[in-house]
């Protein structure tokens, strides 16, 4: 579902992100982490087709996102770490416009029991600036999940939510991808790794460290050591440092 | 405490000057800052110590315009009057100071202020002292700005020193009494006094202070006549007589106290001048020591308030736009099928002014027609002088809004361009997107023009030598022309300045910084985007245009003017819709290749 082979983003003399390999299948959630600076953000906006990718080739639901960009972005949804909202649309009307813009033919019976869900559906005629925090991530969430797509990427999906948020947050990821989407998402909070994912991937100065699933990571770094925190594996595995 | 202040301000200003001249390494603001400095030294500087004579022809011009004004004698004699005004104005000022002020007024902090010096162990004086102290450096530069455009106003006397002086007197003084005012508000705030009482109030007092200076008027002083209108001196006269005396005369006293350093003519009058001006800030001061009020809460919400506008300015929105609080009703109904470009006319219209819908235009030119024909009816001669008066207005007004209504229409990619990283995940080729989202600012241009021209076609009606030429047949078949036409030089004139944010969007993230970030380098910036713009629609339209007049010079003779006409306009339509769409293509490709994380830092 998400096919990734010698990904490369360069800026200028600085490479960002450097011959990166991955696939994600439907139902797999992978966890991207890695220090300060080591390239998450950049890989995931290259993923979706934010910024052109260096060099190597990504594929959306079989689409590549470089030559097909349009038919591969109508597969996928993006969740930056802040909700880009526009001010002057209330949350029904955010609904509409990108049910307009992904052609969504039935999109009120979607967005209704979708309000429901993330417990926004009583603010639908209110603008943006009159929700807090969560709510605007959960109206993001609700844009982004309106065409029912099979491919999605969260960049710190967890900022700013509160214990409840956080809880409902890891739920509807799980949730999509037991109902087969592929999810990327990236995150410095290794309490939501163990929930959520079910692969790891451990970037530094933009190059993968390790990859697999939980367990493999752990046996890859825990030095035959048994009880080993993920924290410490995730130290071991980055020098315990940005540099 | 004001040692920390000053070593606050003086390191801020230090690092400023730094990193504005690291900068300069940077080829955009190294052009900006040559741009920039080359239009301020030609604004102020030119003529500092220049030789007579020493630039020819244009010297010789201003040499004879000035020459046909009023003497610096005559304008001397009006010197009093120009206190007595002065004074008037800066009491206007005042007055508003205590109408307008927002619902929480307080003292202005920024945020980080508040946070550094709201918890520390600072008496309440110490930080109204902080605060004055703080806006002394704005006032200081914003003297020396004023004292060179004041330079030139030689009638006045004085020198470049007095008058920076007398400008430091004026704009400390009023900052004084705004944190007076400030300061009082808050108190009256406090103590549950409603803005619309207190603005009552305020206004009552000047009703007052009017009334009785009309009564006054009224009982001993003449109403003006034509000699009054005869010359200088006794139009000066009649207005000191008006100016000087009653309620309004005692009222203005303090604030001619204020304006005395600034127009002092020579170095006795000034140095006479001080002890009042000064008196009226230390009146001042001691009133703001005197207001035992709290001010933080009030300072905290407007220091919010101020910074949510400058991050606002900054994502490219008006420095004017202010958050809008309530939901408006959908412009028209957007199902979930069709071109997605209407969805971004549907969204951007939403964020405009609710005035900007087709019943209004229609409104509009209701009102246009039927005030035409009431105004057609008419055969006296200052009707039909009028009738051109309205003609040509409305002419200028429509050019206006054609050639510069497109930088203040801003619903489109520009407002948009915080959002590019959630743009660029959308479904939609470039152009698609750009077409979408330059969709409401051609419409609002296009209804704007269209009033413009209606009201042009219906009220010129030319007599004479231009009559022959331009029957109601070629006038109503050229308006309607430049009509078609409207909508494509508009989406010309926005999809370069798109395009330019597309292009060069380091430079437009650059132009969006406000506040202490500008400088000499951005304004060159934006006078280089500003001609490059120029340039660029000239070279667009030149096409068109000569096929036009080429069109128009060989066919009129063989089907006539209003056919030549039609098929100029016809050619144009195609010329220019062509060049709209070659634009389109090209810079939605351009959007497609955009790297918004690399390009978009500023």
């Amino acid at each position: 579902m998400i096919e990734v082979s010698g990904l490369t983003k360069r800026y200028g003399g600085f490479t960002a992100v450097r011959d990166l390999s991955l696939a994600v299948q439907p139902g797999e959630v992978l966890g991207l982490v890695g220090p300060n600076g080591a390239g998450k953000t950049s890989t995931l906006r290259c993923l979706a087709g934010i910024i052109p990718a260096t060099a190597g080739n990504v594929r959306i639901a079989g689409r590549d996102i470089c030559t097909d960009p349009v038919a591969a972005k109508r597969a996928l949804a993006f969740f930056p770490d802040e909700p880009r909202l526009f001010d002057y649309l209330t949350i029904r009307q955010h609904l509409n416009f990108v049910a307009r813009i992904y052609g969504v033919a039935d999109h009120e019976a979607i967005a209704g029991p979708l309000l429901e869900e993330l417990e926004i559906a009583d603010k639908a005629d209110q603008l943006p600036g009159e929700l807090s925090r969560g709510m605007k991530q959960k109206l993001a969430i609700a844009c982004g999940l309106l065409h029912r797509p099979s491919v999605m990427f969260f960049d710190e999906p967890l900022t700013g939510l509160d214990p409840l948020g956080i809880r409902r947050m890891k739920d509807s990821i799980l949730k999509r991808a037991r109902e087969g989407a592929a999810v990327i998402l990236s995150s410095h909070l290794l309490h939501l790794l163990q929930e959520v994912c079910s692969h790891v991937l451990i970037l530094k100065k933009g190059e993968k460290i390790a990859h697999g699933t939980l367990s493999e990571i752990s046996a890859q770094f825990a030095n035959g050591e048994s009880g080993v925190s993920l924290e410490e594996i995730f130290i071991r595995a980055t020098g315990g440092s940005e540099h | 405490m004001l040692g920390a202040l000053l070593y606050l301000r003086l390191t801020s200003l230090k690092n400023q000057l730094i990193s504005r001249a690291k900068r300069l390494r940077q080829l955009k603001y190294l052009l900006g800052a040559l741009v920039g400095g080359a239009y301020v030294y030609f604004l102020f500087f030119r003529n500092f110590g220049g030789a007579p004579g020493s630039r020819g022809a244009a010297r010789t011009a201003t040499t004879q315009a000035l020459a046909a004004l009023p003497s610096s004698e005559a304008l001397a004699q009006t010197l009093p009057l120009i206190a007595a005004v002065s004074a008037l104005l800066l009491l206007g000022i005042v007055i508003l100071a205590w109408v307008i002020p927002s619902t929480t007024p307080g003292l202005r902090f920024t945020e980080a202020e508040t946070a550094f010096l709201f918890p520390a162990p600072i008496s309440r004086r110490a930080l109204i002292n902080c605060k004055l102290l703080s806006s002394q450096f704005s006032i200081l530069f914003t003297s020396l700005f004023f004292t060179l455009i004041s330079n030139r106003w030689t009638f006045l006397g004085g020198n470049a020193l007095t008058h920076a002086l007398g400008w430091w007197f004026v704009l400390s003084t009023l900052n004084l009494h705004f944190t007076g005012a400030a300061l009082t508000l808050s108190r009256l705030v406090e103590g549950g006094v409603s803005p619309l009482r207190r603005r009552l109030s305020v206004l009552g007092g000047l009703a007052v202070v009017v009334g009785l200076t009309v009564a006054w008027v009224w009982r001993d002083l003449r109403a003006p006549d034509v000699e009054d209108f005869a010359g200088v001196a006794p139009f000066t006269s009649y207005l000191l007589g008006l100016l000087d005396h009653s309620v309004l005369g005692a009222l203005l006293v303090p604030f001619k106290f204020v304006v005395g350093p600034f127009l002092a003519p020579d170095a006795r009058t000034f140095l006479l001048s001080l002890a009042p001006a000064l008196l009226v800030m230390v009146a001042h001061y001691s009133w703001i020591l005197r207001m035992e009020t709290s001010f933080e809460e009030a300072s905290l919400a407007a220091a919010e308030k101020r910074s949510a506008r400058l991050v606002s300015v900054r994502e490219g929105k008006s420095v004017f736009a202010s958050a809008r609080t309530h939901a408006r009703p959908s412009p028209f109904y957007l199902s979930s099928s069709g071109r997605p470009e209407l969805a971004f006319l549907w969204k951007n219209l939403l964020s405009t002014a609710t005035y900007f819908n087709l019943r209004v235009l229609a409104t509009a030119a209701a009102i246009i027609l039927v005030g035409s024909k009431w105004f057609l009816s008419g055969t006296t001669p200052d009707i039909r002088a009028a009738r051109v008066v309205v003609g040509m207005i409305s002419l200028t007004a429509g050019a206006y809004v054609l050639l510069l209504g497109p930088h203040l229409a801003r619903q489109d990619l520009r407002g948009d361009m915080p959002h590019a990283d959630i743009l660029k995940t959308y479904p939609l080729r470039g152009w698609e997107l750009l077409l979408g989202q330059i969709l409401t600012p051609v419409a609002i241009l296009t209804g704007l023009t269209w009033l413009c021209l209606l009201a042009a076609a219906l009220t010129l009606q030319p007599t004479g030598r231009m009559a022959f030429p331009l029957t109601p047949s070629v006038r109503w078949l050229i308006a309607l022309g430049i009509a078609a036409l409207t909508p494509f030089v508009g989406a010309l004139q926005l999809l370069i300045l798109n395009g330019a944010t597309i292009i060069f969007p380091a430079w437009f993230q650059s132009l969006r910084a406000v506040g202490p970030g500008g400088g000499i380098e951005l304004m060159g910036q934006r006078l280089i985007f500003v001609f490059g713009q120029f340039i660029v629609i000239l070279i667009a339209l030149l096409p068109a245009s000569l096929a036009a007049f080429a069109l128009i010079f060989a066919t009129q003779w063989l089907i006539g003017a209003t056919a030549a006409i039609a098929l100029a306009t016809l050619v144009v339509l195609v010329v220019l819709a062509g060049e709209v769409w070659c634009a389109l293509w090209w810079l939605g490709e351009r959007f497609d290749r955009l790297d918004v994380s690399s390009e978009l830092r500023p």
